[in-house]
């Protein structure tokens, strides 16, 4: 589904500067739910947004379907971590779902009926009249998801999407996503920097170091569907959690 | 409910407090001309001066004044935020039209636009053309300062998420930066309101053009002090509630911006 190959990213004109991606290789597969864990300032950020289309590379390449990444592709939703930033004020809940559907050139009736669907799949179904800033937080992420959704990607890409909720909302909006993404049928790439979150929702995790390239790969084979409790109680869970909380660690230099 | 119960109490008494401050301002002025502290001659009671504006604004040639000033307020007004508002935005979104025209602009901007009264004079007269042309003039800067500024304080998540959408440079224009914009160019046009007022006003007393400055000029030199302190009022009510009606615009049209929002989240 999606490849990236020795993908490399200098900001500015200098080749000599530090890179913020360097040599970054690793392949999705389709429906797979693939998580990139990495500290703050590892380059994940600009990792994704070369992913998207957004920032060009400076070397390598990015290939979704076998077609080279140079802008930001069709089949292709993103996900910002600050929902509040990136839902429109000036537009209600429906009209922030269904705006990206226009330009994508998707009739109206059509695009009226994925807009309230992906808002009912989200359990916002009775809000598209209100406007983003009058809902909470974890309902402004549920609205930018459903905005994702209506879009219909292949692969949706998410930048810390959890990081700014209380721990409970989280929780909750984790068991959506995994509820979406298996309903909907998409690949999902989750950029986080919470090692539980990661374990709970991926299929793999994939450990980044600055400048980003991938130190580990992690296969998580914790049964689906996933459950906060009994997920996070099985043994497994406790293992790889340790093994990723020492690759992330400092000192910890697993080859 | 508690905190709006509150709010209109608040609302409430700032109304009475308004109200009476009004009336010890009216009193202290009554007193002084009464009591002799100010010449009558120059100061006629407040009680007359409202007696003839009452008079006044009962029949036909007030409005038809307060029709000229305003026509040329919203000549110029318009003609002004017509042309600052697309240049605005040109120089707001490219940063080579911005420094290329920052040296043209900042000598442009100090000058006084009363300062131009003679060359309009002798381009354009003294009708209506006049009063358009200073009033533009004076109203483009401040539209354009302000449009540029909220074309550049467009969030950039805003626009990465347009951009993640699909939406090319001209989709993105319509439906980032513009509706972004929105509240800097409306405070530009509650601004310029004031400072196009100002100069049809101004204007009129110079040049002599038809309106409210030249009504003041008029009774001023028939020797009528009572009847341009009423139609000095006339101009301070007018600058009052066209502030007013611009306020209660942005309150209707911005009720998505933070500053106007009556609701927070729940």
């Amino acid at each position: 589904m999606l490849e990236v190959a020795q993908l490399s990213k200098v900001y500015g004109p200098d080749p000599a500067a530090r890179p913020a991606v360097a040599d970054l290789t690793f392949d999705v597969a389709a429906r797979e739910f693939v998580c990139i864990l990495g500290s703050s300032g590892c380059g994940k950020t600009t990792m994704l947004r070369c992913l998207a289309g957004l920032e060009p590379v400076t070397s390598g390449h990015v290939r979704l379907r076998d077609e080279v990444v140079s802008g930001p592709p069709r089949e292709m939703a993103f996900v910002f971590q600050d929902y509040s930033r990136s839902l429109y004020p000036w537009m209600t809940v429906e009209r922030n779902v269904a705006f990206p559907l226009r330009y994508k050139g998707v009739p109206k009736q059509e695009a009226r009926a994925a807009t309230q669907e992906a808002l009912e799949a989200v359990g916002l179904g009775g809000r598209g009249r209100s406007y983003p800033w009058q809902l909470s937080g974890g309902m402004q992420q549920r609205v930018a998801i459903a905005r994702a959704l209506a879009y219909r990607p292949q692969i949706l890409l998410m930048d810390e999407p959890f990081a700014s909720v209380d721990a409970q909302t989280r929780a909750g909006l984790e068991d959506l996503l995994l509820d979406v993404w298996q309903r909907y049928e998409i690949t999902v790439l989750f950029v986080t920097h919470d090692i539980d979150e990661a374990v709970y929702l991926a299929d793999r995790v994939l450990v980044l170091r600055a400048p980003a390239h991938v130190a580990l790969t992690v296969e998580v084979d914790l049964p689906r569907p996933r459950n906060q409790l009994t997920t996070k109680g099985h043994p497994d869970f406790g293992r790889l959690r340790s093994e990723l909380l020492a690759a992330l660690s400092p000192a910890g230099t697993p080859q | 409910m508690v905190s709006l119960a509150r709010v209109s109490a608040g609302r409430g008494s700032d109304l009475g407090l308004k109200v009476a401050g009004i009336a010890v301002a009216l009193l202290l002025v009554e007193l002084c001309t009464r009591s002799g502290l100010l010449p009558e001659r120059w100061f006629p009671p407040a009680g007359e001066i409202y007696a003839e504006f009452f008079r006044l604004a009962g029949g036909r040639p007030l409005w038809v004044e307060i029709g000229r000033t305003l026509l040329g307020w919203a000549t110029g007004l318009g003609l002004g935020a017509v042309l600052a508002v697309p240049i605005g935005m040109a120089l707001g979104s490219s940063r080579t039209a911005y420094r290329l025209s920052r040296v043209v602009i900042e000598f442009c901007r100090p000058v006084p636009p009363v300062a131009l009264i003679p060359l309009t004079v002798l381009v354009y007269g003294t009708d209506l053309q006049t009063k358009t042309f200073l009033v533009a003039f004076a109203v483009f800067w401040p539209m354009l300062f302000q449009t540029i500024y909220g074309v550049q304080d467009v969030d950039p998540v805003a626009i990465d998420t347009a951009r993640a959408y699909g939406l090319g440079t001209f989709a993105r224009f319509r439906t980032v930066v513009l509706p972004s914009a929105t509240p800097y160019i409306a405070t530009g046009l509650r601004i310029s309101s004031s400072i196009a007022l100002i100069l049809a006003i101004t204007e009129e007393l110079v040049v002599g053009t038809p309106g409210l400055g030249r009504a003041i000029i008029v009774a001023q030199s028939a020797g009528d002090p009572t009847r341009m302190y009423a139609l000095i009022i006339a101009t301070g009510l007018l600058g009052w509630a066209l502030n007013a009606a611009f306020g209660a615009l942005e309150r209707r049209v911005l009720s998505w911006h933070p500053a106007q929002r009556q609701e927070v989240a729940r």
